[in-house]
């Protein structure tokens, strides 16, 4: 059932004539004084002056709001240049929390970050995407309950940022999401977004793995304050990420950088990037080697009645078994030759590469880099890095983080719960909430609920 | 034996034959005379001095000095100092245990920054990524352990049991995973059983908790605690009460043993291997000195001990033999 029609809309129109509401005037000069502190552009308020160009008065009696509002700090000092010490400007990015999860085809992450998207408690662990969706959101709920008891102040979250191994349709100008996206087959029909919305009370929002990924490597990872990069996740799907001008670019419908689809040729056949490099065809011709003998490693494997994955391949690669090389670099060519074109449209100052394989194996990472080295312009590889991730699935918990941060102080949305001091009461997301709360529960979100008589923890 | 976890940022284990050492990264690490400091959360206690034991064997082999074996008595504060000490000293590289998560989180990313090899033991501080703020994590299959002793656990409970988990108040990677790891198991297996839970920051604490658990929920009749030496202290105090409980817990102390084969209170131990472990952080540390490509996550699988095979058991782990009483209570000695 859809919910995302049927509430009453809340009217946050300004009034046709008289004096304007005090709030009215206050929160585009809070708005505008709040990120700039949080975005560390002013962190005194003589800069902060300068920056806004608000007189002091005003500046001065916003700061004071926002420091009720519990959402800025001025009790540190900082550095003196003559004469005194001024006092810090600081975003109170511990004033709420933003809970994050990962899904991939194979595992779960969850996490714990503050406002600011800095990740606070991490756990990841074993999980099977094609369990019923109620099974896997009830994990994921038990352990974002678990989250919040870990942390040494308790502290109310602000929002939830889910990061899933599918595209996630672009939606309209809705500053949360108040419907659950397609974004996986088995989910069809499970009202995830509604029961988390529900369960925790905060907005919901979701990314695709590739998004999430590129926010947390642009953000805490090696492409950290660069303008322009390509983040390529190999899996069993490959995908690309794109930033350009320090934002990431999701495309029309939120389907920018699905490389995995385009065609490539290899030995006289034709297929999609995802079916001729990904990690499917490394588990396929891998097994083929070791039933054929060819590659003695993997042939010793089987015979000891070891499962040939693409772990399997890529460590006899690694140690120098020529046949499971070969998969590799052809693997790490393919995928090369349709970077490069990326990066001949694009000119990026990095790319940086994900996924198990890509991290481990130096056969397949050079065939990336030949690749694109080969078949770029001189200029677009004059100065142009091509590195592997470092963060690992920490990326797209990070990335999740930012995410939210980045969605919960946007202007747009901003505007209309500064002056409540949390977001929860912003006034679409009451109204959503209260709907969501009313509505009829679909049958599988009965067995969310913690068997009778467990405890809330992880159980 | 498979490993069960993921690392702390979501990594796949690479088992301990990954970082073996060759003949010839021997005698590399010889002619390169390194020198190492090992930075440990305390001195005391077996599970520590095994450790240490398994590391300077490696080290010593390889013509790697260890110049500070560092006592932190558990304090995140003198870590810190003990960090910054040593970064001034510029060893070629630390192996540490990090006693606390973003206390010291700082303190660690500036050891990389001065250009020392970090390999970290059991957790790693929330934030730091490997490759830019550290080598490697070493650690046992938390995960493992703590679905492990639930296994062992869940023959014991009687239909529709209550236990009380007691975890570990400080957010620490390990026992959060053995933690998470016993409750998983027990909902997916065991649904019957009722688990609640209660987290101790100190050792005496978790004894108290224990007492104030079976207050409040009178039907408990077993206990999981994250590891030995707070549960020895629950054992001990629950002993003297007239209460009646079996536990599960992680590591084979001396004490735990002795229970274990007496058949009470202790009936389900998932053990670390101590020795193996500062083997594979030292061969960690030397690869990683010589340059080579290291993984992220080097994971040991935990062994699971019961009654029947407390005495073998003790021997693999702690390289001695059976304390005397162990082998009494089974019928092996007189």
């Amino acid at each position: 059932m859809s919910l995302s029609t049927t509430y009453p809309a809340e009217s946050t129109r300004s009034r046709a004539k008289g004096r304007p509401r005090a709030s009215e005037t206050a929160a585009p000069s809070l708005m505008e004084i709040l990120n700039l502190i949080r975005g560390e552009r002013a962190t005194t308020r003589q800069t902060l002056e300068r920056e806004s160009e608000l007189g002091r008065a005003v500046v001065s009696d916003r700061l004071q709001l926002l420091s009720d509002l519990g959402l800025v700090d001025e009790s540190e000092l900082g550095h003196a240049t003559g004469g005194r010490a001024p006092r810090l400007v600081r975003f109170s990015a511990r004033r709420g929390l933003v809970l994050v999860a990962t899904l991939d085809q194979t595992a779960i992450g969850v996490g714990v970050s503050d406002l600011s998207g800095n990740l606070l408690t991490e756990h990841h662990e074993a999980a099977d995407l094609t369990a019923p969706a109620a099974q896997l959101a009830g994990r994921i709920s038990a352990l974002f309950k678990w989250c919040l008891e870990r942390q040494p102040t308790p502290t109310a979250p602000w929002g939830i940022s889910l990061s899933v191994p599918g595209t996630v349709p672009a939606g309209r100008d809705d500053a949360f999401m108040k419907a659950t996206p397609p974004v996986l087959p088995a989910w069809d029909d499970f009202p995830l977004v509604e029961t988390l919305t529900r369960q925790f009370g905060v907005p919901v929002w979701i990314r695709s793995s590739v998004e999430t990924m590129t926010m947390g490597e642009l953000h805490a990872g090696a492409g950290h304050g660069l303008n322009s990069m390509l983040f390529i996740k190999v899996g069993r799907r490959i995908g690309a990420g794109i930033v350009c001008d320090g934002q990431l670019y999701r495309g029309a419908q939120g389907a920018a950088g699905l490389i995995g689809a385009l065609p490539v040729t290899s030995d006289g056949v034709t297929g999609t990037l995802d079916l001729m490099a990904g990690s499917d065809m490394i588990q396929r011709e891998g097994c083929a080697l070791a039933e054929s003998g060819r590659s003695p490693v993997l042939a010793d494997l089987l015979r000891r009645g070891a499962e040939i994955t693409p772990i399997e391949v890529s460590q006899a690669a690694q140690i120098g078994d020529q046949a499971s090389a070969a998969i590799l670099s052809k693997s790490g060519h393919l995928i090369g030759q349709v970077v490069a074109t990326l990066a001949n449209s694009l000119n990026p100052e990095m790319i940086v590469l994900s996924g198990t394989l890509v991290q481990t194996n130096d056969i397949l990472l050079a065939g990336i880099r030949e690749a694109v080295y080969g078949a770029s312009h001189p200029l677009v590889t004059r100065d142009l890095r091509i590195i592997r991730s470092q963060m690992g699935s920490s990326a797209g918990l990070v990335g999740a983080a930012r995410v939210a941060s980045e969605a919960l102080f946007a202007p747009a949305f901003l505007k209309d719960w500064i002056l409540q001091g949390k977001p929860t009461l912003h006034p679409d997301f009451v109204a959503f909430r209260a709907h969501v709360e009313e509505a009829e529960i679909a049958p599988e979100t009965t067995r969310l609920s913690p068997p009778t008589g467990h405890g809330s923890i992880a159980s | 034996m498979t490993i069960s976890g993921l690392g702390p940022h979501g990594e796949r284990a690479a088992p301990p034959e990954r970082v073996a050492l060759l003949p010839e990264d021997c005698a590399e690490a010889k002619a390169a005379g390194k020198r190492v400091a090992v930075v440990l959360h305390t001195l005391n206690g077996d599970w520590t001095k095994l450790q240490i034991t398994g590391m300077l064997g490696i080290f010593g082999d390889c013509g790697v000095v260890v110049t500070d074996v560092v006592d932190c008595g558990f304090s995140a504060n003198r870590q810190v100092a003990e960090l910054d000490r040593l970064i001034a000293a510029k060893p070629d590289a630390i192996v540490a245990l990090p006693v606390a998560n973003e206390q010291v989180a700082a303190a660690f990313r500036r050891v990389s920054a001065a250009g020392i090899r970090l390999v970290l033991l059991e957790s790693v501080p929330t934030g730091l990524l490997p490759g830019s703020d550290y080598t490697a994590l070493v650690s046992s299959d938390n995960f493992g352990l703590g679905t492990m002793a639930a296994a062992g656990f869940a023959p014991h409970l009687s239909q529709a049991a209550t236990v009380g988990v007691l975890g570990f108040a400080a957010d620490f990677f390990a026992t959060n995973e053995r933690e998470i790891a016993f409750t998983n198991w027990m909902q997916a297996n065991r649904p019957d059983v009722r688990t609640h839970v209660l987290r101790f920051g100190t050792m005496d604490e978790a004894a108290d908790l224990a007492e104030r658990m079976i207050a409040d929920h009178p039907e408990i009749s077993g206990f999981f605690v994250v590891w030995d030496t707070p549960a020895t202290a629950v054992s001990a105090r629950l002993q003297a009460t007239s209460h009646s409980i079996v536990m599960a817990t992680v590591d084979l102390g001396e004490d735990v043993a002795v229970n274990l084969a007496a058949g009470k209170p202790f009936v389900s131990v998932a053990a670390q291997q101590p020795f193996q472990q500062g083997v594979v952080a030292a061969q960690t540390t030397i690869l990683a000195l010589l340059g080579r490509t290291i993984p992220a996550w080097i994971a040991l699988p935990g062994i699971p001990v019961r009654r029947d095979n407390v005495a073998d058991s003790f021997q693999t782990i702690w390289r001695k033999p059976a304390p005397r009483e162990v082998l009494r209570l089974l019928g092996l000695a007189m």
